[in-house]
């Protein structure tokens, strides 16, 4: 079987953008210069993406914040709240109030991301919350209960990757950490694993465009039964908090599996050849229907250089791998 | 009777722009020499030596010079914040290149990453991966902490409060590589338990490694009030031990002194059963006695009632002095030219006086320190602080 491969989150950015940025909040530089310098650096992401011989290609958000930030400042009845730290991470993300019932709104997140850039040909790939995510790490009103207010969420979402499948996007991610940091925690309960279902049977099934689910920061270990029931193609599996002899314990034939066995939160270099060897293994025992290699989640969280080093080990691995 | 309402500055100042340029060889308008002038005039420093070294920065300043103009930075802002009122002051850390850099660059064991880290919309930290034992490099604690606080000994006029960075902060801004190699082996199979055991090694290392010596050399200077700077402390919510842990063997033996910590932006959506400050507790009620106030952040959320009232549950086991965050200092408002009215922080401070139940306890700061803002505001919020804090012992 050959190995698939994508980043999966924000990228690390560059000193220079950081110093631009820097300069603009302190009054000494102009946004335009900013905005510039964000296009110019995605597309040589997206040409380095490329390169490595990714087989999906992401922007790589250096024009956002953080994950919610094109919906709460674009969507209307959603809006911006207190800050807060995104997971176990120094890094931040703001808490989105929601009023619902929400109205379709599609577009929202083409303001944020560079689709200009990305390939036309059906490998590009946007990343979007997962509605159980973002009910569960947002302050919401005007809904029922949970259930009608992921309903809405999940409808809004749904509508967004399909406008943006409309557009040539082959493949939306929809970020779930939220699911596997509860399971860590110990306070997951069936009530969380049913919305999650209901939220991805809405919005995990989209015309012209393959679907994932990307959970990390957590175990998805024991939850593992229920994603394979999700109405999405691909489970994402963040390995540096689930045991791989729990991920083998089960068969995806009916699912993409993306492995996110490089740690995109330690500056360690995982080797290529010990990676393959583990994908090697994870495949004789699970049969995917197929399989991609990812880093755990975006790999801002230690910069560029890092970020380069990371996409390096993809790429060998892949190389390794398929050859 | 002492004063209700103290009023303390939470740490950092954005430095002066003149300073930055000066110090960069660039040209200094005339708009920001006047602008240093007129500061300097208000709060009553001389500016004389200053003002000549700024404008002819383009040629070329020496280390003097920068020592001189560094000097000129911390005692104006010290000025400053004496001059609007505040009870507890230090130098707006204009020494500090950034809290954590200040640190982590004089710490052996430390590698920085190539690349600035972004941490929240434009702002970024330079992070250091710690590849060894970390501790103080030789000689580094002059640098570090002491010639700043002699400076603000000889020169302020009101209570001195001393920020220090806590070591589980140091933590966890740091990529933990070394504890984690180090107990891979250990704990292969279960990776939350390697990285709960790793960051427990790292911490409790910075804190008698690093953090510790500090606290000791400026309490042997004559140091009475030192905060401890854990802005992430419930970052990671099964993780709250180990900040105890942090904190207790920083001050452990440190008698004759009063330890504060700044708190800010609590897991407010934690996905367990508490949030916000709940999640200090039980934990907090660990802490060495001496540990007996809390500067927290506030204002941002503006939940005063359910972030405070986890204090006043357990107030019959412990009481904790609190310093409220009553003004937002995010760069989105300043962005949005949004500012507290001093009506607004009377009435957070009666909000909070009302949940914890007692105003003795009750200490009124902003958010957090204020380095990312631009100086006017700076000046405009500590202004609301201070006379916010009037309005309310008038009642």
């Amino acid at each position: 079987m050959k190995l698939g491969g994508y980043l999966n989150g924000p990228f690390g950015q560059s000193q220079s953008l950081y110093e631009i940025r820097n300069e603009w909040k302190r009054g000494r530089g102009l946004i335009e210069d900013v905005k510039k310098l964000i296009k110019l650096e995605t597309r040589e992401n997206i040409r380095l993406q490329k390169e490595a011989g990714l087989d999906y290609i992401v922007d790589p958000m250096f024009g956002i914040s953080y994950l919610f930030q094109p919906l709460s400042e674009t969507v209307k009845g959603v809006s911006v709240g207190p800050q807060e730290n995104w997971f176990n991470n120094n890094v931040f993300s703001w808490t989105p109030q929601i009023q619902g019932p929400l109205e379709i709104q599609t577009g929202f997140s083409q303001k944020y991301i560079h689709l200009d850039e990305l390939p036309t040909d059906g490998t590009a790939m946007v990343i979007l919350p997962s509605p159980y995510t973002l009910l569960m790490l947002s302050h919401v009103r005007g809904y029922g209960d949970k259930r009608e207010a992921i309903t809405n969420l999940a409808e809004v979402l749904h509508a967004e990757a399909e406008h943006l499948a409309s557009k040539g996007v082959g493949r939306i991610q929809y970020d779930e950490p939220a699911i596997v940091v509860k399971e860590s925690l110990g306070s997951l309960t069936q009530e969380d694993l049913d919305l999650l279902s209901r939220g991805m049977d809405i919005c995990g099934r989209v015309k012209r465009a393959k679907t994932s689910l990307s959970t990390y920061f957590g175990n998805a270990g024991p939850i593992i039964p229920s994603l394979l029931h999700l109405s999405v193609d691909c489970i994402g599996i963040d390995c540096t908090e689930t045991s791989i002899n729990d991920i083998m314990k089960h068969k995806y034939s009916k699912k993409e599996l993306a492995l996110g066995l490089i740690d995109s939160r330690s500056t360690s270099l995982e080797s290529p050849r010990e990676i393959a060897e583990k994908i090697r293994e994870i495949v004789k025992r699970t049969d995917p229907e197929e399989i991609f290699l990812t880093p755990n989640t975006g790999t801002e969280y230690r910069g560029y250089t890092h970020g380069k080093n990371k996409l390096e080990i993809l790429s060998e691995t892949k190389r390794i791998l398929n050859e | 009777m002492s004063k209700l309402f103290p009023t303390y500055e939470v740490g950092s100042l954005p430095k002066l722009n003149a300073r930055v340029k000066a110090t960069r060889n660039q040209e200094v308008t005339n708009y920001e020499i006047n602008r240093v002038k007129s500061l300097a005039k208000q709060v009553g420093v001389d500016y004389g030596e200053t003002v000549q070294i700024l404008e002819k920065a383009q040629a070329g300043i020496s280390l003097e010079e920068k020592s001189l103009l560094a000097d000129f930075n911390a005692l104006l802002y010290l000025r400053l914040q004496e001059s609007l009122g505040f009870d507890h002051v230090y130098d707006g850390e204009a020494r500090r290149k950034e809290m954590y850099q200040h640190v982590a660059t004089r710490v052996d064991g430390f590698e920085k990453t190539p690349e600035m880290i972004r941490s929240r919309g434009p702002d970024s930290w330079r992070m250091a991966v710690c590849v060894d034992e970390p501790r103080l490099k030789e000689n580094s604690i002059d640098d570090l902490i002491l010639r700043e606080f002699d400076f603000v000994k000889t020169h302020a006029n009101k209570s001195i409060k001393v920020p220090i960075d806590d070591p589980y902060m140091i933590a966890v801004m740091s990529d933990n590589r070394y504890y984690t190699d180090l107990l891979k082996s250990k704990h292969e199979n279960d990776p939350s338990k390697l990285r709960y055991e790793a960051k427990r090694e790292f911490v409790l290392a910075l804190a008698r490694n690093v953090i510790k010596p500090q606290v000791e050399a400026v309490v042997q200077r004559g140091a009475k009030w030192i905060q401890l700077d854990i802005p992430a402390a419930t970052l990671d919510v099964g993780h709250m031990p180990i900040v105890v842990d942090g904190v207790n063997e920083v001050v452990k033996g440190i008698e004759g002194v009063k330890f504060s910590l700044h708190i800010c932006y609590p897991r407010r959506v934690s996905l367990t059963e508490k949030s916000g400050y709940e999640l200090l507790f039980p934990h907090v009620l660990k802490l060495n006695k001496n540990v007996d106030h809390f500067s927290l952040e506030l204002a941002n959320a503006d939940n005063y009632e359910s972030d405070l009232a986890v204090f006043a549950k357990y107030a019959d086991q412990r009481k904790y002095e609190i310093g409220v965050g009553v003004v937002d200092i995010t760069l989105e408002k300043q962005q949005r030219w949004e500012i507290e009215t001093t009506e607004i922080v009377r009435d957070r401070i009666q909000r909070a006086t009302n949940t914890l139940r007692d105003e003795k306890l009750v200490y009124v700061a902003p958010d957090c320190g204020l380095r990312q803002l631009n100086l006017e505001r700076c000046i405009q919020l500590y202004e609301i602080v201070n006379r916010g804090a009037e309005l309310a012992r008038r009642g």
